[in-house]
């Protein structure tokens, strides 16, 4: 124990001085240790009403981009294979503009099998005309004949049967002639059936390419060359192309019924995207829809049964180079009618 | 005189360390059981306070606890957000569902579904990989204590494979998060998923967590809330104290640690005070020459008390010291994950040590002050 007082005793002082010095790294822990439960601020922004919204009456709502056509599912004519795609997605195009063609082989086919047809009738015509020639002439030739024996007087000259003989065969190329008519009436309406089918396999050509019904943008191109559509289509099934007017966007915000009849209809709303908080942008009122509808799902979940309704407002994005694409769930911020609450005006009828 | 008084404390040194003893076991009693107590209860309040940002909760009328919730409709979310002075709204989903790992087992778990944007509701800190894991399809987050339940051996979490109601999981994170009152596994995941996860119900979202603006009372928010849209609103401390307060209603920790705290004390004044007044009594005579020589009883008192506070020093310093390292022994081991000695425990246990002392003290000075001189010749 050299280290130590010639007269140190352990209990006397050392221990306190133990005792002291664990009390001081006590403390040291116990200070440290204490959990740390400040409150901090979101490491990335949520979104939030802001500017005159942000502390004045307001109402909320999520809703999503889309077409200011609303999204036309384009259908098809024809059932049959895609033979050729004229578009991609995001293509801008005009109103009738062609789209995809389904197969006309078949249709093409027809069109050269009536065009036959009407060749055919065509010449079945000409042969009409040329026997109605020929039996104009033999008619022509027997009427002299029997017109030459009617003004010999002398019986004895022209026997009898030859004159029968000559009004026989006037009679027989006025028939002739009367059946060749018909044969060409008949070929002429041959023709114009013919014709008419051509009419109709050049239509069924033309609705065999599918073109734009309005002016826009291609969203989403869902079929591919060789691939079967069937004109059932539709219902539940994938639609062929999609493809609205974008320019401008609209965005659709459901809003809850009970909190329905506060929104000021015709105000601005503030609107950000889902994840860019930060970008938001002033949208101007457009319309509300007439019918409060059930609330559709915009959480991804697929069998979600929902009693909410909800009021269903139409607002207009402005320019805004991608930052809003269709589909998209925004989060908007509607100003309310008036500072009252609900709760507050039931309250204050109340009274 | 005071210095008398010490050395003839420390004479006998069997009685020094049996006083010694007495007091540093009651300390460390009462201050570790306090501390095992305060922290088990606090579990109840750990799902609060594993969400940083929140100021105020929104839920149910009916809901009680992060666990103890009835959803509401999605709509509540727009509600809320509608409230003048909140800041902020985001969408919490917390519920139960069973998960099949890759080897077959079966383990009750607790999803949350955090905001799928700003990911509000994962805890502060991560243990392993970034909360941007949450981007990638099918991947959940799981919490550290939840890791050493479900994968033995000290396996790595990163990359397994769950089954989550017939839906792929895989993990790719591990949160820092202080575990709940039953330790379940919890894995966190953004809400949109969370949904598919869960088995469905009508309604799904649990919470509305939501941030005051600045210069709003989170108390007056709650207010607010409450009355505009008819759900209740809790502060980040009511809703924590709510989880505390459903634990002791519903458990008998309360009573069971009440009683260890109880014993603790009572051990502390038997030994101490058997000690103590035995070790008086064989100093009756010493004290009874002391007031021959003249000395007053107030000096008396004083050597004693200084007694005491030297025996109470040396005994409360290890006792304290002693549940320090018992919290620091165990800071590792996933069941006292998160454990702190809070600063008011080691006060109580030194009002306790205090009281014990002046009880015994008050017991041993009575045949003291009643001594005459005389007994020294006894």
């Amino acid at each position: 124990m050299a280290l130590l007082p010639e007269n140190f005793s352990f209990a006397r002082k050392g221990l306190p001085l133990v005792a002291i010095a664990g009390l001081v790294i006590a403390a040291l822990f116990i200070w440290s240790g204490l959990p740390d439960r400040q409150l901090e601020e979101p490491e990335r922004d949520p979104p939030r009403a802001t500017g005159a919204l942000a502390n004045s009456a307001r109402v909320a709502g999520a809703g999503v981009v889309e077409p200011s056509s609303e999204t036309i599912s384009v259908g098809t004519a024809l059932a049959g294979l895609v033979t050729d795609l004229r578009v991609q997605p995001g293509d801008f195009v005009t109103r009738g503009q062609p789209l995809f063609v389904v197969d006309t082989r078949a249709i093409r086919s027809r069109v050269e099998e009536s065009g036959a047809a009407v060749g055919e009738a065509r010449a079945a015509i000409q042969e009409a005309q040329a026997a109605i020639a020929e039996a104009r002439s033999a008619e022509s030739t027997a009427g002299r004949q029997l017109a030459l024996y009617r003004e010999v007087d002398d019986p004895a000259a022209v026997s009898r049967a030859e004159v029968i003989r000559a009004e026989g065969e006037a009679s027989a190329a006025r028939q002739r002639r009367e059946l060749a008519q018909a044969r060409l009436s008949a070929a002429q309406a041959r023709l114009r059936s013919a014709e008419a089918q051509v009419g109709s396999a050049r239509t069924e050509l033309g609705r065999a390419t599918v073109r734009a019904p309005i002016s826009g943008e291609i969203l989403a191109v869902n079929i591919r060359p060789g691939e079967y559509l069937s004109t059932s289509a539709g219902g539940n099934s994938q639609s062929f192309i999609e493809m609205g007017e974008t320019r401008p966007l609209h965005i659709r915000i459901d809003v809850d019924e009970e909190q329905a009849p506060r929104v000021a209809l015709g105000e601005p709303a503030i609107v950000s995207p889902r994840g860019a908080a930060e970008r938001q942008v002033k949208a101007s009122f457009v319309r509300a829809e007439p019918q409060i509808v059930p609330k559709r799902s915009l959480t991804n979940s697929a069998a979600e049964r929902v009693d909410v309704r909800v009021l269903q407002l139409i607002y207009q994005l402005p320019d805004s180079d991608g930052t809003f694409r269709v589909g998209q769930q925004v989060d908007a911020f509607i100003p309310a009618k008036d500072g009252k609450t609900p709760q507050a005006s039931r309250a204050e009828a109340a009274r | 005189m005071l210095w008398i008084a010490i050395r003839m404390l420390t004479g006998d040194k069997q009685k020094f360390y049996g006083l010694v003893f007495g007091i540093a076991f009651s300390t460390l009693l009462i201050t570790q059981q306090l501390t095992i107590f305060v922290n088990l209860i606090e579990r109840g309040a750990s799902g609060v306070y594993n969400v940083p940002s929140a100021d105020v909760w929104v839920m149910d009328e009916v809901s009680r606890t992060t666990d103890v919730n009835f959803p509401m409709p999605s709509t509540a979310l727009d509600k809320v957000r509608a409230v003048p002075g909140v800041e902020w709204a985001v969408p919490h989903l917390r519920a139960g569902a069973s998960v099949r790992t890759s080897n077959g087992d079966l383990e009750g778990v607790s999803v949350i579904g955090v905001d799928d944007a700003t990911l509000i509701g994962l805890p502060r800190r991560m243990a392993q990989g970034s909360t941007d894991v949450l981007s990638t399809p099918d991947s959940v987050i799981i919490d550290d204590v939840g890791t050493t339940r479900m994968f033995e051996n000290g396996q790595s979490p990163i990359g397994e494979r769950l089954e989550l109601n017939d839906q792929r999981a895989v993990i790719r994170g591990v949160a820092d998060a202080v575990p709940s009152f039953t330790s379940q596994v919890t894995l966190y995941t953004k809400y949109s998923r969370a949904l598919n996860y869960v088995p469905g119900t009508r309604n799904r979202m649990s919470f509305v967590l939501a941030g005051a603006s600045d210069g709003i009372a989170p108390e007056a928010l709650t207010q607010a809330i409450e009355e505009q849209t008819g759900l209740r609103a809790r502060t980040r401390d009511q809703f924590a104290q709510d989880g505390v307060d459903f634990i002791i209603q519903n458990t008998g920790i309360p009573l069971n640690f009440g009683i260890t705290v109880l014993l603790g004390f009572i051990v502390g004044v038997a030994i101490v005070g058997l000690t103590f007044s035995l070790f008086i009594r064989d100093n009756v005579k010493q004290f009874g020459a002391l007031k021959a020589i003249g000395v007053t009883n107030r000096k008396i008192r004083g050597m004693v008390a200084s007694q005491a506070g030297l025996v109470g020093l040396i005994g409360y310093g290890l006792g304290v010291i002693g549940t320090v390292l018992f919290i620091w022994g165990f800071s590792s081991n996933p069941t006292f994950k998160g454990f702190y000695i809070p600063w008011q425990v080691p006060l109580i246990s030194l009002a306790a040590v205090a009281l014990i002392l002046l009880f015994t003290g008050w017991l041993a000075l009575r045949n003291v002050l009643k001594t005459e001189p005389a007994a020294v010749f006894r």
